[in-house]
Formats: C-alpha cells, structure tokens, sequence
C-alpha cells in the first residue's frame, strides 16, 4: 500500500513535471542541431527550399496546402487519389441497405462495417470529395445522422484517420478526477483543454456542458492551413462543435463535442477522444484506431452527445427493428 | 518490423505525455510540438538523403516538395530515434 488514492494523480505529475522552460530550451537545441547538421551536410537542401520560398521546418503547412489543392483537383478532374477503391453508385449501395433491413436479416451496423470495409483504402489518409460525399449519404440511411465532411465551408485536413486515447479534462477550477466517474484510471490531463474551463466554478457547470466533458474530441485544428490567419473565427466555430466519429472496423458511432486541440502530428494519430468516447467505440481496452469524423450539421441542437444506437434505429419507411 | 513501430508509438506518447505534463496552456503546449515536428523535419531529410546517392537528391527534393505526406516508413524510423534521444536526454537531467 502506498498510501495513496488511486485518485491522487497529482503525486505523479508532481514526480515527472519538467520545467516549461527546461523542456522548451532542451528542444529548441535539438532543433538547431538538426537544422545545423542538415544544411552543413546537405547546403543544396537548404537552397532547394530557399527557391520554393517554404522552409523545411514549416513543411507540414505547405502539406496541408498541397492535399487541399489535390483534393480540390481531384473533385475537378474526377480522378481517384492513391489507393481509391472504386466506389459504386450511392443509390445502389442505399437500395442495398433498404433491402437488407426490409428483409430483417442483417443488422445495419454489419452493413455499415462490411460498406466502410469494402469502401475505405485500409491505411488511413484524406478521403477525396466524392468518397466523402459517399459517406455522408451512407451514415445519413443507415444511422440517420445529417453528418458532412465540409460544413459551412470547413474541412478538417483529414476526415479518414487514427484515434488516440485522451484524458479527462478540467471542467472547472478545482475540478477532481474524482467526480468523473466511471473512468478513473485514465485520469486527468494536466493541462486545460484548448478552450480552457468548461465553466468558471462548480456550480455554473451545466448538464450541457458536462456531457461536452464526457464525449469530448479532440482535433488538429492548430495544422489548419488557415488557423492563424482566420481568427477569432476558427476558434469559435470549433468550440463544442458536434461531430460524428465512426470506428470504421466495427461500425460504433458517438456523436462528440470538439473540446480540445492536438494531438501532435508526430504521434501519427490524428484525433483524440474522452475516456467516455473511446470507451464506447472500441471498449475497455481500446487505445488507438482508424475512424471517420464528420461534423454534424445539427443547426437546431437536436442530436445528442453521446452514442449512436442505430441498430434501434430503422430507415425511413421501414418498422423499427431492435437488433 | 511490426514491433518496431509500436515501440515507436510507444516512445512517441511518452514524449507527448511530458509535454502535456510541462506545458501549462494550449499556447505552451502547441508551441512545444511545433519545436519537436520542426525537428522531425529536419532529421527526416538527413536521413533520407544520407540513403540516396546525391545525383538523385534533386529528384527527391522535388517528389517530396509536390507530396510531401507520401515519405511514409523512413518517418517513422526516425521519428522513433528522435524520442529515444529526447527522453534520454530527459532522463539525465534527473
């Protein structure tokens, strides 16, 4: 026995915290070394940039800029990216479904899992407009989620991508890993989210506000290509904003409120989701995975945070059938 | 090859977990993992060309400036060496 409630993670992050300044130093170092090194090494890299007027460091913008132009030119030209599968007429696939459900004999989550499986390239990359367009018509029949890739005109830099598990965060000041029952163990992130305090204090935190705690997702919104140049604006639109992400190998769906930024895009993972979310797509011990994010076009607030159960759910015109 | 890449995932987290630990705002946090990809970039290209006779280093150069997310296990490689170092180096201060 340690002494210690399995509630105190605060001894731990004590324990291990290093100095915001230490830390930012000793990696400012390793950059300079690593930006040394490679143009003393290699003086022509450095010149190659140079004449593109982008810098090496800031490569990952320039990326951001050329798959939105891909993107863009592949919806012009019609022309599948790397590792497109064809995909079949929406109506086709829509009649499939209708069929299947009619007939009660395939559940509509196993139809949705067998059409991602068919239809999503196995590694996950940017999807290109049509196989988002594809999707939206497909969760719109089988789930009844009004969910889209592009929404009033934003797009995240990927729609097709990895999961990682996150922690809690502070909804209040003062807030304890305590009162965020069931989930304990993951604990509670030391940092605040992006958007700070859910609320100012314990008593102004709403049943609202306390649901965007629990299915809470975290996107990259700091890669956008326009992040810096279009605020105050970004930052709004993104705060709570209602997505829908699918675990495109079992077909769990939970409607999640945008609550944080990161991760960091050298952790190969693209999205982060609340103990809660992660818990529901893929289960206990579920870390890490592909899945699809949508924002949910829900000007009314109608849909709610939290799972989609739409095996309970039937297709228009058809009986609910409860699976 | 397989294990290696989970190991590196692994490494990854923990150097993204001390970040989160050190940092006390978004501001703070975004700032680290900017230092860290700039890094990465660098270290990923020295690496790749230390590999590629230099008469096909313009090449590259120019594959890499029209797709540059398609530079996909090297990055991988190095990305794992990079947050070796960095919790090594991490470690000593203790």
């Amino acid at each position: 026995m340690s002494g210690r409630l399995p509630t105190q993670t605060y001894h731990e992050i004590d324990e291990e915290r290093i100095d915001f300044e230490y830390l930012r130093n000793k990696l400012k170092l390793k950059q300079l070394e690593a930006k040394k090194s490679l143009s003393e090494k290699y003086p022509h890299v450095e010149k190659f940039f140079l004449e593109k007027g982008i810098e090496l460091g800031k490569i990952r913008e320039h990326s951001a800029n050329v798959l939105g132009a891909g993107a863009l030119t592949g919806a012009l030209l019609l022309s599948p990216p790397m590792g497109a599968k064809s995909l079949p007429p929406p109506h086709e696939i829509i009649e499939k479904i209708k069929i299947a459900q009619a007939a009660q004999i395939t559940p509509p989550q196993e139809i949705l899992v067998a059409t991602l499986t068919d239809h999503l390239p196995e590694k996950t990359r940017p999807l290109s407009r049509d196989e988002e367009k594809y999707l939206e018509r497909v969760f719109n029949e089988i789930m009844g989620v009004p969910a889209r890739a592009t929404l009033e005109g934003e797009h995240l830099n990927t729609t097709y991508g990895i999961i990682g598990a996150e922690q809690h965060l502070r909804r209040y000041p003062g807030d304890t890993i305590g009162s965020h029952k069931p989930y304990l163990k993951e604990g509670m992130a030391p940092g605040l989210g992006a958007w700070g305090y859910f609320a100012k204090s314990k008593t102004e935190l709403t049943f609202d506000l306390e649901e965007k705690e629990k299915w809470y997702a975290v996107v990259q919104t700091l890669y956008l290509p326009d992040w810096s140049r279009r605020q105050p604006h970004l930052k709004n639109w993104y705060k709570y904003r209602k997505v829908m992400i699918v675990n495109s190998k079992n077909g769990n769906a939970v409607i999640a409120a945008i609550s944080d930024s990161g991760p960091a895009a050298w952790t190969g993972k693209h999205f982060g989701g609340s103990p809660e979310v992660m818990e529901y797509l893929g289960g206990p011990k579920y870390k890490k995975g592909p899945v699809i994010i949508f924002f949910v076009d829900d000007p009314e607030n109608k849909v709610p945070l939290g799972p989609v159960e739409y095996n309970k759910v039937s297709l228009a015109g058809i009986p609910i059938e409860r699976i | 090859m397989s294990k290696l890449y989970y190991d590196h995932l692994i490494v990854l987290d923990e150097v993204e977990a001390v970040i989160k630990r050190a940092a006390k705002t978004q501001e703070e946090k975004e700032e680290l993992w900017k230092v860290v990809d700039e890094t990465l970039h660098h270290r990923v290209m020295g690496k790749v060309l230390d590999k590629l006779p230099r008469e096909h280093h313009e090449e590259f150069l120019d594959k890499f400036h029209a797709s540059p997310h398609d530079v996909e296990e090297l990055i991988r490689q190095e990305i794992g060496n990079l947050a070796y170092e960095l919790l090594q180096d991490l470690k000593k201060k203790k």
